[in-house]
């Protein structure tokens, strides 16, 4: 049975595609990079995120773990990234990347990530672990490698900070199949960063989700039949 | 098969011989002597190197030292390839011992990884180990071995043990009768020419004709560039683990017997050295 090409490397650049056609409609800065002697490449972003922020109260892990949901995103009003609630004496501005990658080995994306001071100089592992929510941290505590390492990036050959792949198929499964049953457009791409994006500070506008429905006729953003048990195994 | 078992112990037991020299840079209290060291072929620098970093220590002073990182003729060494590729990359066509220098300050942060300490050495072998599994097998074998199996590679790997290592590991190496071979090859091609670190690709051990794939079709498949035209001179230097091995071998051979312990068939290729 060919599963073998279920998330192949075209499937992969094809919603990528439609991930960033709507990138650009919104300005939300995603870009396709190619790669120099591959006809393959990667999906990527910069953004700067103040450090040294006031942690801020959510209203509980259940509601922020709905809100990585795309269909359920319409229930909970988005969390603002730069909300400060005090003002601390000394704020940096950290640049971030984010790079999306194909891993023909797993035939899942996989999310690359670093970051630096303005300056140039690097953020070390513990600091990009300060900047994990709760929710997640627990969980990517489990093993060595359901975790947070360092890697040499497959294109550039340069360090990045990796979210280990190996789980993936895991929760996205039973989005895919929820999707099938109820004849949903999904974007891949976009279902699968809305998940693994908040770990490391990257959240997606909720118009993403919409975007994927366009070529539905009924939107149905009440169904709550769709269960968050994804999400307990990320 | 006794023949190819030997080969198992002859690509576990490869050393490179190599002179470790402090960078002239360093602050010292007195003088350093080089330092001498067999190294594994298919272990990795931060592993085997406990005993170069305390002799360079004792003529330090602890506020000189901060994270070691090594480097040949410029080049960071990436300790998580494995040295016998390190090697061949970089050195293969130099008189030995193998000329190393190591640093304590300065880490280049752009080139290398930071290795603080052995679980993240671990962290990474298992990576690839995992990763091979799921070319080979959907990471169904690995993912069926207990705790103290995946640890027992790695301590096989980390204290020199064949016999431990192989032990578990030939549980990976094996496929159902019913196919030919692995679902896909787990391999990386290294070029010094490109600018990406290396080339890895979905490959068949076994064509749709039952027939199995050589190490040339791979290439020819995976990087044209680097094999001969037929009627043409030979371009490049294809090695794995130091040897070249006749394009003709079958991938799947070569995937049993020259792996490295981390499951990947490292190959290289260099252009050829002018005579």
């Amino acid at each position: 049975m060919e599963e073998d090409e279920f998330f192949g490397e075209e499937t992969f650049q094809h919603y990528c595609a439609e991930f960033i056609k709507h990138s650009q409609k919104i300005g939300d800065g995603w870009e396709w990079r190619t790669s120099k002697d591959c006809s393959d490449g990667y999906m990527c972003k910069t953004q700067f995120q103040i450090k040294n922020r006031t942690a801020v109260s959510h209203r509980g892990t259940s509601a922020r773990v709905q809100t990585c949901l795309p269909m359920e995103e319409a229930l909970e009003p988005p969390l603002d990234d730069f909300e400060v609630t005090e003002t601390t004496t000394a704020t940096e501005v950290i640049k971030y990347e984010y790079h999306v990658l194909y891993s023909c080995s797993y035939q899942v994306p996989v999310l690359y990530f670093r970051a630096s001071f303005l300056d140039g100089s690097p953020l070390a592992l513990k600091d990009i672990w300060e900047g994990v929510h709760e929710c997640y941290k627990t969980r990517l505590l489990h093993g060595p490698w359901d975790t947070i390492t360092q890697q040499e990036h497959p294109i550039l050959g340069q360090p990045f900070f990796v979210l280990h792949p190996c789980k993936t198929n895991e929760f996205m499964t039973p989005v895919l199949k929820n999707s099938q049953k109820f004849n949903r457009n999904v974007n891949y791409i976009t279902s699968w960063l809305s998940m693994v994006g908040p770990a490391v500070g990257l959240n997606l506008p909720l118009s993403y989700a919409r975007a994927a429905f366009q070529d539905e006729g009924n939107v149905d953003r009440q169904d709550s039949s769709i269960e968050p048990k994804s999400l307990e195994e990320l | 098969m006794t023949d190819d078992k030997d080969v198992l112990r002859d690509v576990w037991f490869g050393r490179i011989p190599t002179c470790f020299t402090l960078y002239q840079d360093e602050i010292t209290e007195r003088e350093a002597e080089p330092y001498y060291l067999l190294l594994p072929r298919v272990s990795y620098l931060t592993l085997v190197t406990d005993k170069v970093k305390k002799h360079f220590e004792k003529v330090m002073r602890q506020e000189d030292i901060s994270e070691i990182w090594f480097e040949y003729e410029g080049t960071p060494l990436k300790w998580h390839y494995p040295i016998g590729l390190l090697f061949d990359l970089l050195a293969s066509s130099s008189a030995l011992p193998w000329n190393i220098t190591v640093h304590f300050k300065s880490f280049p942060e752009k080139d290398l990884l930071h290795c603080p300490s052995k679980d993240v050495i671990e962290a990474h072998f298992m990576s690839c180990v995992k990763e091979a599994d799921a070319l080979k097998h959907k990471s169904q074998v690995i993912n069926e071995m207990q705790k103290k199996d995946h640890k027992q590679l790695w301590m096989g790997l980390q204290n020199d043990r064949f016999d431990q290592f192989w032990a578990i590991n030939r549980k990976l190496m094996e496929y159902p009768a019913e196919e030919n071979g692995f679902r896909y090859i787990p391999f990386r091609i290294y070029q010094t020419t490109t600018e990406r670190p290396f080339i890895r690709q979905l490959f068949r051990p076994v064509a749709t004709d039952d027939q199995l794939h050589t190490l040339g079709d791979l290439l020819k498949e995976v990087c044209p560039s680097a094999v001969a035209p037929e009627d043409g001179e030979k371009k490049n230097q294809v090695r794995i683990h130091g040897i070249e091995p006749v394009l003709e071998t079958p991938l799947q051979w070569l995937r049993e017997h020259l792996s490295h312990p981390d499951n990947f068939l490292h190959i290289r290729i260099i252009p050829q050295p002018a005579d």
